[in-house]
Protein backbone atom coordinates (compact mmCIF):
# COMPACT_ATOMS: atom_id res chain seq x y z
CA UNK A 1 0.00 0.00 0.00
CA UNK A 2 1.12 2.98 -0.76
CA UNK A 3 0.90 5.75 2.18
CA UNK A 4 0.98 9.07 1.49
CA UNK A 5 0.10 12.01 3.17
CA UNK A 6 -2.12 13.78 2.61
CA UNK A 7 -4.15 11.52 0.27
CA UNK A 8 -4.02 8.16 -0.70
CA UNK A 9 -4.46 6.52 -4.14
CA UNK A 10 -7.28 7.58 -5.77
CA UNK A 11 -7.95 4.44 -8.00
CA UNK A 12 -9.95 1.11 -7.70
CA UNK A 13 -7.64 -1.22 -5.87
CA UNK A 14 -8.61 -4.79 -6.04
CA UNK A 15 -6.62 -5.85 -2.62
CA UNK A 16 -8.49 -3.37 -1.08
CA UNK A 17 -11.37 -4.17 0.80
CA UNK A 18 -12.81 -0.97 1.37
CA UNK A 19 -11.85 2.76 -0.26
CA UNK A 20 -13.47 6.07 -0.10
CA UNK A 21 -12.92 8.03 -3.10
CA UNK A 22 -13.11 11.93 -3.03
CA UNK A 23 -15.91 11.62 -0.21
CA UNK A 24 -17.45 14.72 1.24
CA UNK A 25 -20.34 14.86 3.35
CA UNK A 26 -22.57 17.65 4.94
CA UNK A 27 -24.88 17.48 7.61
CA UNK A 28 -27.28 20.54 6.25
CA UNK A 29 -24.84 23.14 5.55
CA UNK A 30 -22.32 22.21 7.65
CA UNK A 31 -19.50 19.99 5.86
CA UNK A 32 -17.99 16.95 7.96
CA UNK A 33 -15.49 15.65 5.44
CA UNK A 34 -13.57 16.96 2.78
CA UNK A 35 -12.11 14.76 -0.26
CA UNK A 36 -11.58 11.89 1.84
CA UNK A 37 -9.10 9.12 0.24
CA UNK A 38 -8.95 6.22 2.43
CA UNK A 39 -7.89 2.45 1.00
CA UNK A 40 -8.83 -0.29 3.88
CA UNK A 41 -6.87 -3.10 3.23
CA UNK A 42 -8.82 -7.19 4.17
CA UNK A 43 -8.16 -8.29 7.06
CA UNK A 44 -6.38 -5.86 8.96
CA UNK A 45 -7.17 -3.38 11.58
CA UNK A 46 -7.22 0.16 10.38
CA UNK A 47 -7.85 2.70 13.05
CA UNK A 48 -8.91 6.30 12.38
CA UNK A 49 -8.03 8.94 15.17
CA UNK A 50 -8.55 12.50 15.38
CA UNK A 51 -9.95 15.26 17.66
CA UNK A 52 -13.71 15.20 18.38
CA UNK A 53 -15.67 16.86 15.28
CA UNK A 54 -12.95 16.13 13.41
CA UNK A 55 -15.35 13.56 11.09
CA UNK A 56 -14.35 9.80 12.38
CA UNK A 57 -17.79 8.94 13.47
CA UNK A 58 -19.33 10.06 10.18
CA UNK A 59 -16.38 8.77 7.86
CA UNK A 60 -17.23 5.27 8.94
CA UNK A 61 -20.83 6.08 9.02
CA UNK A 62 -21.06 6.55 5.72
CA UNK A 63 -18.67 2.97 5.02
CA UNK A 64 -22.15 1.73 5.59
CA UNK A 65 -24.85 3.81 4.18
CA UNK A 66 -25.92 4.80 8.17
CA UNK A 67 -24.81 8.36 7.30
CA UNK A 68 -27.78 8.67 4.66
CA UNK A 69 -30.04 7.35 7.71
CA UNK A 70 -29.59 11.34 9.89
CA UNK A 71 -32.01 13.83 8.46
CA UNK A 72 -30.37 16.30 5.92
CA UNK A 73 -27.33 14.72 5.76
CA UNK A 74 -25.36 14.21 2.05
CA UNK A 75 -22.52 13.05 0.82
CA UNK A 76 -20.88 12.89 -2.75
CA UNK A 77 -17.72 10.39 -3.99
CA UNK A 78 -17.74 6.93 -3.98
CA UNK A 79 -17.37 3.88 -1.01
CA UNK A 80 -16.00 1.00 -3.07
CA UNK A 81 -16.81 -2.50 -1.29
CA UNK A 82 -14.87 -5.05 -3.01
CA UNK A 83 -14.64 -2.34 -6.20
CA UNK A 84 -18.12 -1.92 -6.18
CA UNK A 85 -19.47 1.59 -5.49
CA UNK A 86 -22.19 0.89 -2.58
CA UNK A 87 -24.19 4.18 -3.45
CA UNK A 88 -25.10 3.00 -6.83
CA UNK A 89 -29.06 3.02 -7.09
CA UNK A 90 -29.44 -0.68 -7.70
CA UNK A 91 -27.30 -1.44 -4.24
CA UNK A 92 -29.81 -2.33 -1.48
CA UNK A 93 -28.55 -0.06 1.76
CA UNK A 94 -29.65 -2.91 4.15
CA UNK A 95 -27.53 -5.55 2.52
CA UNK A 96 -25.07 -3.33 2.35
CA UNK A 97 -25.21 -3.11 6.49
CA UNK A 98 -25.15 -6.62 6.60
CA UNK A 99 -21.96 -7.18 4.52
CA UNK A 100 -20.26 -4.04 7.00
CA UNK A 101 -22.10 -4.36 10.29
CA UNK A 102 -20.94 -1.61 13.25
CA UNK A 103 -20.49 -1.99 16.60
CA UNK A 104 -21.09 1.78 18.65
CA UNK A 105 -19.60 3.29 21.20
CA UNK A 106 -22.13 2.16 23.89
CA UNK A 107 -23.20 -1.37 24.28
CA UNK A 108 -26.68 -1.33 22.90
CA UNK A 109 -27.96 -5.14 23.89
CA UNK A 110 -31.63 -5.00 22.91
CA UNK A 111 -33.05 -4.50 26.42
CA UNK A 112 -36.12 -6.81 26.30
CA UNK A 113 -33.98 -9.25 24.65
CA UNK A 114 -32.17 -12.49 26.63
CA UNK A 115 -28.71 -12.85 25.35
CA UNK A 116 -29.17 -15.75 22.84
CA UNK A 117 -31.86 -13.85 21.24
CA UNK A 118 -29.77 -10.78 20.85
CA UNK A 119 -27.22 -12.31 19.12
CA UNK A 120 -29.80 -14.26 16.79
CA UNK A 121 -32.27 -11.13 16.48
CA UNK A 122 -31.06 -10.56 13.29
CA UNK A 123 -30.83 -14.04 11.86
CA UNK A 124 -34.50 -14.45 12.95
CA UNK A 125 -35.50 -10.81 11.59
CA UNK A 126 -33.94 -11.54 8.05
CA UNK A 127 -35.00 -15.32 8.50
CA UNK A 128 -31.72 -16.95 7.17
CA UNK A 129 -31.14 -19.56 10.15
CA UNK A 130 -33.89 -21.27 12.40
CA UNK A 131 -33.56 -24.51 15.10
CA UNK A 132 -30.45 -26.26 15.44
CA UNK A 133 -28.80 -24.21 12.61
CA UNK A 134 -29.51 -21.05 14.71
CA UNK A 135 -27.75 -22.57 18.08
CA UNK A 136 -24.93 -23.19 16.03
CA UNK A 137 -24.77 -19.60 14.76
CA UNK A 138 -25.34 -18.09 18.61
CA UNK A 139 -22.74 -20.67 19.61
CA UNK A 140 -20.16 -19.79 16.87
CA UNK A 141 -20.94 -15.99 17.51
CA UNK A 142 -20.29 -15.82 20.90
CA UNK A 143 -17.11 -18.11 20.65
CA UNK A 144 -15.64 -15.51 18.17
CA UNK A 145 -16.47 -12.74 20.17
CA UNK A 146 -14.80 -14.68 23.46
CA UNK A 147 -18.03 -14.60 25.29
CA UNK A 148 -19.48 -17.78 25.36
CA UNK A 149 -17.78 -19.66 28.26
CA UNK A 150 -18.82 -16.36 30.70
CA UNK A 151 -22.35 -16.89 29.46
CA UNK A 152 -23.22 -20.59 27.95
CA UNK A 153 -25.10 -21.06 31.12
CA UNK A 154 -27.01 -17.78 31.29
CA UNK A 155 -28.37 -17.47 27.61
CA UNK A 156 -32.41 -17.17 28.40
CA UNK A 157 -31.17 -14.10 31.05
CA UNK A 158 -31.97 -10.81 29.39
CA UNK A 159 -28.91 -9.07 27.82
CA UNK A 160 -28.61 -6.05 29.51
CA UNK A 161 -28.01 -8.20 32.52
CA UNK A 162 -24.37 -8.95 32.07
CA UNK A 163 -21.04 -6.44 32.77
CA UNK A 164 -20.89 -3.45 30.42
CA UNK A 165 -17.80 -4.99 28.50
CA UNK A 166 -19.67 -8.08 28.12
CA UNK A 167 -22.78 -6.05 26.50
CA UNK A 168 -19.87 -4.77 24.57
CA UNK A 169 -18.65 -8.05 23.48
CA UNK A 170 -22.60 -9.31 23.09
CA UNK A 171 -23.18 -6.55 20.92
CA UNK A 172 -20.12 -7.74 18.75
CA UNK A 173 -21.37 -11.02 18.64
CA UNK A 174 -24.85 -9.72 17.23
CA UNK A 175 -23.06 -8.33 14.41
CA UNK A 176 -21.02 -11.02 13.71
CA UNK A 177 -23.70 -13.48 13.80
CA UNK A 178 -24.96 -11.54 10.72
CA UNK A 179 -21.50 -13.13 8.61
CA UNK A 180 -20.36 -9.50 7.98
CA UNK A 181 -17.00 -8.86 5.78
CA UNK A 182 -16.24 -5.89 7.31
CA UNK A 183 -16.66 -5.00 11.27
CA UNK A 184 -16.86 -0.96 12.26
CA UNK A 185 -15.99 0.08 15.33
CA UNK A 186 -17.42 3.88 16.98
CA UNK A 187 -14.95 4.36 19.89
CA UNK A 188 -16.09 0.45 20.99
CA UNK A 189 -14.19 0.49 24.88
CA UNK A 190 -14.92 4.25 25.70
CA UNK A 191 -17.69 3.35 28.64
CA UNK A 192 -15.44 0.20 29.71
CA UNK A 193 -12.93 0.09 32.09
CA UNK A 194 -9.31 -1.30 31.60
CA UNK A 195 -9.86 -5.37 32.22
CA UNK A 196 -13.22 -5.05 29.58
CA UNK A 197 -11.27 -2.74 27.34
CA UNK A 198 -8.11 -5.02 27.40
CA UNK A 199 -10.70 -8.20 25.91
CA UNK A 200 -11.92 -6.26 23.70
CA UNK A 201 -9.02 -4.94 22.37
CA UNK A 202 -7.58 -8.63 22.44
CA UNK A 203 -10.91 -9.55 20.46
CA UNK A 204 -10.49 -6.86 17.87
CA UNK A 205 -7.10 -8.32 16.64
CA UNK A 206 -8.19 -11.64 16.67
CA UNK A 207 -11.13 -10.46 14.64
CA UNK A 208 -9.17 -9.22 11.73
CA UNK A 209 -8.38 -13.19 11.31
CA UNK A 210 -11.69 -13.74 9.35
CA UNK A 211 -12.94 -9.96 9.39
CA UNK A 212 -11.82 -6.24 7.95
CA UNK A 213 -12.09 -4.10 10.77
CA UNK A 214 -12.18 -0.06 10.79
CA UNK A 215 -12.42 1.26 14.57
CA UNK A 216 -12.42 4.66 15.98
CA UNK A 217 -11.02 5.66 18.79
CA UNK A 218 -9.56 8.79 21.17
CA UNK A 219 -7.05 6.78 22.55
CA UNK A 220 -4.10 6.80 20.94
CA UNK A 221 -2.34 3.69 22.78
CA UNK A 222 -5.15 1.62 22.01
CA UNK A 223 -5.03 2.87 18.10
CA UNK A 224 -0.93 1.52 18.02
CA UNK A 225 -1.57 -1.48 19.99
CA UNK A 226 -4.57 -3.02 17.84
CA UNK A 227 -4.25 -1.57 14.48
CA UNK A 228 -1.91 -2.17 11.49
CA UNK A 229 -2.77 1.32 9.71
CA UNK A 230 -3.86 4.68 11.00
CA UNK A 231 -6.04 7.08 9.68
CA UNK A 232 -5.30 10.77 11.24
CA UNK A 233 -8.31 12.84 10.29
CA UNK A 234 -8.59 16.68 11.35
CA UNK A 235 -11.31 19.34 10.76
CA UNK A 236 -12.80 16.78 7.74
CA UNK A 237 -10.09 15.88 6.37
CA UNK A 238 -7.50 13.41 6.13
CA UNK A 239 -4.26 14.63 7.28
CA UNK A 240 -2.01 11.54 7.08
CA UNK A 241 -2.49 7.84 6.97
CA UNK A 242 -0.03 5.03 7.25
CA UNK A 243 1.25 1.98 8.41
CA UNK A 244 0.53 2.29 12.49
CA UNK A 245 4.18 1.86 13.24
CA UNK A 246 4.88 5.14 11.30
CA UNK A 247 2.49 7.12 12.06
CA UNK A 248 3.42 6.76 15.81
CA UNK A 249 7.20 6.29 15.62
CA UNK A 250 8.07 8.79 12.51
CA UNK A 251 4.74 11.23 11.37
CA UNK A 252 5.39 12.95 8.51
CA UNK A 253 2.74 15.58 8.54
CA UNK A 254 3.27 17.91 11.85
CA UNK A 255 -0.54 18.28 12.37
CA UNK A 256 -0.40 14.68 13.18
CA UNK A 257 2.93 14.80 15.32
CA UNK A 258 0.92 17.68 17.33
CA UNK A 259 -1.93 15.29 18.01
CA UNK A 260 -0.30 12.27 18.80
CA UNK A 261 2.23 13.76 21.42
CA UNK A 262 -0.91 15.62 22.70
CA UNK A 263 0.28 19.23 21.96
CA UNK A 264 -3.41 19.54 20.76
CA UNK A 265 -6.38 18.20 20.60
CA UNK B 1 1.02 24.62 28.05
CA UNK B 2 3.94 22.66 28.70
CA UNK B 3 3.10 18.53 28.52
CA UNK B 4 3.60 16.84 31.76
CA UNK B 5 5.94 14.40 29.92
CA UNK B 6 7.74 17.52 29.17
CA UNK B 7 9.66 17.72 32.44
CA UNK B 8 10.56 13.90 32.70
CA UNK B 9 11.91 14.91 28.74
CA UNK B 10 14.16 17.79 29.62
CA UNK B 11 15.64 15.90 33.19
CA UNK B 12 16.34 12.97 30.56
CA UNK B 13 18.39 15.69 27.80
CA UNK B 14 20.15 17.41 30.92
CA UNK B 15 21.29 14.12 31.92
CA UNK B 16 22.17 13.12 28.54
CA UNK B 17 24.36 16.43 27.87
CA UNK B 18 26.17 16.25 31.21
CA UNK B 19 27.14 12.58 29.99
CA UNK B 20 28.80 14.28 26.63
CA UNK B 21 30.50 16.80 28.30
CA UNK B 22 31.68 14.07 30.87
CA UNK B 23 32.79 11.68 28.34
CA UNK B 24 34.61 14.73 26.39
CA UNK B 25 36.50 15.13 29.33
CA UNK B 26 37.46 11.17 29.88
CA UNK B 27 38.89 10.49 26.79
CA UNK B 28 40.62 13.65 26.31
CA UNK B 29 42.17 12.49 29.54
CA UNK B 30 42.66 9.02 28.42
CA UNK B 31 44.57 10.00 25.44
CA UNK B 32 46.68 12.64 25.71
CA UNK B 33 47.71 10.85 28.95
CA UNK B 34 48.52 7.71 26.21
CA UNK B 35 50.51 10.58 24.10
CA UNK B 36 52.56 11.98 26.79
CA UNK B 37 53.31 8.59 28.59
CA UNK B 38 51.34 9.64 31.71
CA UNK B 39 49.43 7.53 33.75
CA UNK B 40 45.48 8.84 34.90
CA UNK B 41 44.17 5.32 35.25
CA UNK B 42 42.44 5.71 38.45
CA UNK B 43 41.04 9.22 37.30
CA UNK B 44 39.61 7.54 34.39
CA UNK B 45 38.10 4.61 36.41
CA UNK B 46 36.63 7.31 38.20
CA UNK B 47 35.03 9.33 35.36
CA UNK B 48 34.19 5.55 33.70
CA UNK B 49 32.47 4.08 36.43
CA UNK B 50 30.03 7.51 36.68
CA UNK B 51 29.40 7.55 33.18
CA UNK B 52 27.98 4.03 33.63
CA UNK B 53 25.95 4.75 36.68
CA UNK B 54 24.62 7.95 34.36
CA UNK B 55 23.50 5.45 31.62
CA UNK B 56 22.06 3.37 34.31
CA UNK B 57 20.23 6.84 35.41
CA UNK B 58 18.81 7.68 31.93
CA UNK B 59 17.81 3.28 30.73
CA UNK B 60 15.71 4.09 34.39
CA UNK B 61 14.23 7.51 32.64
CA UNK B 62 13.38 6.30 29.66
CA UNK B 63 11.47 2.89 31.05
CA UNK B 64 9.77 5.50 33.54
CA UNK B 65 8.86 7.38 30.69
CA UNK B 66 7.94 4.72 28.83
CA UNK B 67 5.85 3.35 31.52
CA UNK B 68 4.03 6.42 32.54
CA UNK B 69 3.40 8.55 29.54
CA UNK B 70 3.28 5.85 26.69
CA UNK B 71 5.92 8.47 24.36
CA UNK B 72 5.52 8.64 20.75
CA UNK B 73 6.47 10.27 17.82
CA UNK B 74 9.53 12.59 18.34
CA UNK B 75 9.17 11.83 22.21
CA UNK B 76 9.48 7.92 21.45
CA UNK B 77 12.41 8.64 18.97
CA UNK B 78 14.15 11.36 21.52
CA UNK B 79 13.81 8.89 24.61
CA UNK B 80 14.87 5.81 22.88
CA UNK B 81 17.94 7.65 21.01
CA UNK B 82 19.20 8.67 24.66
CA UNK B 83 19.40 5.29 25.98
CA UNK B 84 21.54 4.27 22.99
CA UNK B 85 23.67 7.51 23.45
CA UNK B 86 23.39 6.93 27.04
CA UNK B 87 25.84 3.30 26.20
CA UNK B 88 27.54 4.99 23.74
CA UNK B 89 28.57 7.45 25.80
CA UNK B 90 29.21 4.51 28.29
CA UNK B 91 31.38 2.78 25.99
CA UNK B 92 33.87 5.79 25.15
CA UNK B 93 34.53 5.92 29.40
CA UNK B 94 35.50 1.73 28.96
CA UNK B 95 37.79 2.17 26.05
CA UNK B 96 39.24 5.21 27.56
CA UNK B 97 39.89 3.15 30.73
CA UNK B 98 41.51 0.64 28.53
CA UNK B 99 43.83 3.31 27.18
CA UNK B 100 44.74 4.05 30.05
CA UNK B 101 45.51 0.38 31.25
CA UNK B 102 47.48 -0.30 27.98
CA UNK B 103 49.50 3.07 28.35
CA UNK B 104 50.37 1.57 32.41
CA UNK B 105 50.91 -1.85 31.10
CA UNK B 106 52.92 -1.39 28.07
CA UNK B 107 54.59 2.43 28.29
CA UNK B 108 52.32 4.16 25.88
CA UNK B 109 54.32 4.37 22.98
CA UNK B 110 57.90 5.07 24.86
CA UNK B 111 58.97 2.20 22.88
CA UNK B 112 58.20 3.29 19.52
CA UNK B 113 59.47 5.50 16.82
CA UNK B 114 58.67 8.47 16.11
CA UNK B 115 56.71 8.26 13.23
CA UNK B 116 54.61 6.21 15.03
CA UNK B 117 53.91 8.73 17.89
CA UNK B 118 52.77 11.46 15.36
CA UNK B 119 50.75 8.82 13.13
CA UNK B 120 48.42 7.87 16.48
CA UNK B 121 48.54 11.67 17.49
CA UNK B 122 47.10 12.57 14.42
CA UNK B 123 44.80 9.73 14.53
CA UNK B 124 43.63 10.91 18.12
CA UNK B 125 42.79 14.54 17.37
CA UNK B 126 40.84 12.90 14.60
CA UNK B 127 38.64 10.87 16.82
CA UNK B 128 38.81 13.30 19.12
CA UNK B 129 37.49 16.11 16.60
CA UNK B 130 34.48 13.59 15.46
CA UNK B 131 33.85 13.27 19.69
CA UNK B 132 33.34 16.72 19.97
CA UNK B 133 31.19 16.40 16.64
CA UNK B 134 28.87 14.35 17.94
CA UNK B 135 28.36 16.30 21.48
CA UNK B 136 28.13 19.07 19.84
CA UNK B 137 25.58 17.82 17.44
CA UNK B 138 23.47 16.44 19.91
CA UNK B 139 23.59 20.12 21.64
CA UNK B 140 22.35 21.87 19.07
CA UNK B 141 20.19 19.16 17.84
CA UNK B 142 22.07 19.64 14.64
CA UNK B 143 21.74 17.10 11.68
CA UNK B 144 23.83 18.98 9.39
CA UNK B 145 27.01 18.87 11.45
CA UNK B 146 25.80 15.31 12.66
CA UNK B 147 26.36 14.64 8.80
CA UNK B 148 29.73 16.19 8.71
CA UNK B 149 31.35 13.62 10.65
CA UNK B 150 31.41 10.52 7.65
CA UNK B 151 34.48 12.22 6.16
CA UNK B 152 36.38 12.20 9.07
CA UNK B 153 35.25 8.42 9.76
CA UNK B 154 36.30 7.60 6.51
CA UNK B 155 39.55 9.05 7.12
CA UNK B 156 40.04 7.24 10.49
CA UNK B 157 39.24 3.78 8.97
CA UNK B 158 41.77 4.45 6.24
CA UNK B 159 44.17 5.24 9.23
CA UNK B 160 43.38 1.65 11.17
CA UNK B 161 43.68 -0.48 8.17
CA UNK B 162 46.58 1.47 6.70
CA UNK B 163 48.57 1.45 9.97
CA UNK B 164 47.77 -2.21 10.72
CA UNK B 165 49.22 -3.08 6.94
CA UNK B 166 52.28 -1.38 8.43
CA UNK B 167 52.72 -3.89 10.83
CA UNK B 168 52.27 -6.47 8.66
CA UNK B 169 54.73 -5.78 7.00
CA UNK B 170 57.12 -5.17 9.99
CA UNK B 171 57.38 -1.62 9.93
CA UNK B 172 57.54 -1.18 14.03
CA UNK B 173 60.05 -3.55 15.74
CA UNK B 174 59.49 -3.18 19.06
CA UNK B 175 57.29 -6.02 20.46
CA UNK B 176 55.83 -4.10 23.35
CA UNK B 177 55.14 -0.59 20.84
CA UNK B 178 53.64 -3.06 18.41
CA UNK B 179 50.82 -4.48 21.02
CA UNK B 180 50.70 -1.19 22.57
CA UNK B 181 49.64 0.63 18.86
CA UNK B 182 48.02 -1.67 17.85
CA UNK B 183 45.43 -2.06 20.47
CA UNK B 184 45.06 1.83 21.04
CA UNK B 185 44.57 2.41 17.11
CA UNK B 186 42.01 -0.64 17.60
CA UNK B 187 40.28 1.84 20.32
CA UNK B 188 40.75 4.94 18.38
CA UNK B 189 38.87 2.62 15.59
CA UNK B 190 35.66 1.89 17.91
CA UNK B 191 35.26 5.46 19.63
CA UNK B 192 35.23 7.03 16.17
CA UNK B 193 32.40 4.28 15.72
CA UNK B 194 30.36 5.42 18.49
CA UNK B 195 30.52 8.88 17.25
CA UNK B 196 28.97 7.47 14.26
CA UNK B 197 26.28 5.77 15.69
CA UNK B 198 25.63 9.21 18.32
CA UNK B 199 25.49 11.12 14.75
CA UNK B 200 22.85 8.52 13.41
CA UNK B 201 20.73 8.65 16.03
CA UNK B 202 20.76 13.00 16.15
CA UNK B 203 19.58 12.36 12.86
CA UNK B 204 16.78 9.65 13.78
CA UNK B 205 15.78 11.80 16.51
CA UNK B 206 14.96 15.06 14.42
CA UNK B 207 14.31 13.48 11.00
CA UNK B 208 12.59 9.65 12.23
CA UNK B 209 15.53 8.83 9.29
CA UNK B 210 17.70 5.89 9.65
CA UNK B 211 20.42 6.65 8.08
CA UNK B 212 23.98 5.39 7.89
CA UNK B 213 27.05 7.28 8.30
CA UNK B 214 29.28 5.27 8.70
Amino acid sequence: MTSTINSQEKVVDTNMKMQSIDLNAWFGPKQALKDVNINIKANSVTAIIGPSGCGKSTFIRCLNRMHELTPNAKMTGQILLDGQNIYDKQVDSVQIRRRVGMVFQKPNPFPTMSIYDNVAAGLKLTGTKKGKNLDEVVKRSLEQATLWDEVKDELKKPGTSISGGQQQRLCIARAIALQPEVILMDEPCSALDPIATAKIERLVVELKRNYTVAIVTHNMQQASRVSDFTAFMYLGSLIEFGPTRDIFESPKNPLTEKYITGEFG
Amino acid sequence: MSRIIDRGLEEQSVLIVRMGELTYETLALSIHGYLEGKSVQEQVRELSDMLLSMADKVEDQTFQLIARFQPVATDLRTIKSYMKIGNDFARYGRYALDISFINDQLHGLKECETWTRDYIDEMSEKVLSMVKISIDALKKQDIILAKTISETERSVDKMYFDYLHKLIKGEQANSKCVLSSALMTRYLERIADHAVYICESIVYIVTGEKVNLG
